[in-house]
């Protein structure tokens, strides 16, 4: 195993970030011609990046889930490389949704907060994934990655159920069923597109991070090995 | 049955340890007087405060509980041993699921007549709801936190790990533990309510559920 990933890879993956970079930065001008909402004015050009956001977390958490259960099932490092690293960026990204969330609720609700369902989720979603991390980094190896695996799986199969729950706990305040107008669409599906994409590039530079660590790793096993083997001969 | 073993050997570990009973039970006691000396002295609305407190004190007070379950099976080498008998991992964490629930429900009833007579609610004709409501409450987050516990292990600062962790996940449980419990003390009509019995069961089914799927991989990781 190199320390480094294979060219194909390094070459796209250059790719990915220049198109990341131009995506973001067409959508942000999207964002500034988008017409203005009626009563919210300005302010409501958050959505554009708060939504998007929360679906790449939704995203991120759900890859991080998927590759919960494929390296249980497998035991291979690969799968619990991706899920640290998309879960890391998924972490980031719910961040976003947690501060430009309020910003949107003071304007929009006169409040920065309410115990609204989707805020309240979010919420805890938040600071399950943050513990996930602190978990994780506490974690001597030979335990790191199933554990990461089963805390991957039992806080994204929970989530469902937490939603529903602080639904009926509360009464929505979120709309259900949203209704803009095509151009207004139009720069969200771009936004999300190219958020999307940034996610990719972020995932990608995080997993080979944890490639380096594990060649590192293999590497420092080997040198034991052939440390201890010239002792024993000598 | 052989789950009912391991729960034996848990209960007799917790009994032996004396000691931590008392500073549990005196643990959750305070956390009980602090909540109403921080509503008192006049509450507005006894019914819906005293279940809010009874709940939070139990959350807090079985935090230590579940970590402490799990450092007594250490300190004796208990741990080792069950492994090492071949045991089969669910029976394993089903007895410590059923220690954890019997240690939890003990704290339970030493906090409900507290609560009762700090904020002068209850009757004995909602008793019987209040420990279905109790049962139902105590099934999941024994369930949940034992799963929760020995993803912790070996952690430091474990239970500020599990506070911080087991209360999001076991939100559902909470909101409907709360709000049955609130109505059982005449605070709302409990058909307005009873919806929450079906999440909290859900709850239950739920961790059960996942503890089958994922507890022999946590015991492994944790070897």
């Amino acid at each position: 195993m190199t320390r480094d990933v294979p060219l194909w890879w390094r070459q796209g993956a250059r790719w990915v970030w220049i198109l990341a970079a131009v995506l973001v930065a067409a959508s942000l001008w999207m964002v500034t011609r988008a017409p203005i909402e009626r009563i919210m004015g300005p302010v409501q050009k958050i959505v554009y990046i708060h939504v998007p956001s929360a679906i790449v977390t939704l995203l991120a958490f759900g890859v991080t889930f998927a590759a919960g259960i494929a390296y249980l099932a497998t035991k291979q490092w690969i799968w619990d490389a991706i899920g640290a690293a998309s879960c890391e960026v998924g972490l980031v990204f719910a961040s976003v949704v947690m501060i430009t969330g309020p910003l949107w609720a003071r304007s929009a609700w006169n409040t920065w907060w309410t115990w609204e369902p989707r805020l309240t989720t979010f919420l805890i979603l938040w600071i399950l994934y943050a513990g996930y991390q602190i978990i994780r980094s506490s974690l001597k190896s030979g335990s790191k990655r199933t554990i990461s695996a089963v805390m991957g799986i039992v806080f994204f199969v929970n989530l469902p159920i937490v939603w529903k729950s602080v639904e009926w706990w509360r009464g929505a305040l979120h709309p259900q069923k949203v209704t803009m107008a095509p151009d207004m669409r139009q720069v969200l599906l771009f936004g999300m597109l190219a958020w999307f994409v940034v996610y990719v590039a972020a995932f990608e530079r995080r997993l080979r991070l944890e490639w380096a660590r594990e060649a590192a790793s293999r590497e420092a096993h080997a040198q034991t090995d052939s440390d201890l083997l010239e002792a024993r001969i000598r | 049955m052989t789950f009912l073993l391991v729960m034996k050997k848990d209960l007799r570990l917790f009994v032996r340890d004396a000691r931590f009973l008392a500073t549990l039970g005196l643990f959750s006691a305070s956390l009980v007087l602090i909540l109403s000396v921080a509503f008192g002295p006049v509450f507005t609305e006894p019914a819906r405060l005293a279940a809010a407190t009874v709940w939070a004190a139990l959350f807090f007070a079985g935090v230590l509980g579940l970590t402490r379950s799990l450092e007594l099976e250490g300190e004796s080498g208990a741990g080792d041993a069950l492994r090492l008998s071949g045991a089969d991992p669910f029976s394993l964490y089903l007895g410590k699921t059923l220690a954890n629930f019997a240690l939890l429900a003990a704290v339970f009833i030493l906090l409900l007549p507290l609560t009762a007579i700090f904020f002068d609610v209850g009757t004995l004709q909602a008793l019987p709801g209040v420990l279905g409501v109790a049962a139902l409450a105590l099934i999941g987050y024994s369930a949940w936190g034992t799963l929760f516990a020995a993803l912790a292990r070996g952690l430091q600062a474990r239970e500020l790990l599990l506070s911080v962790l087991l209360f999001p996940s076991l939100v559902p449980l909470w909101i409907g533990a709360v709000k049955l419990t609130h109505a059982y003390w005449g605070g709302v009509p409990v058909v307005e309510v009873k919806d929450w019995i079906k999440v909290m069961a859900v709850m239950d089914v739920l961790g059960l559920a996942l503890a089958a799927w994922l507890y022999e991989a946590v015991q492994e990781a944790g070897e």
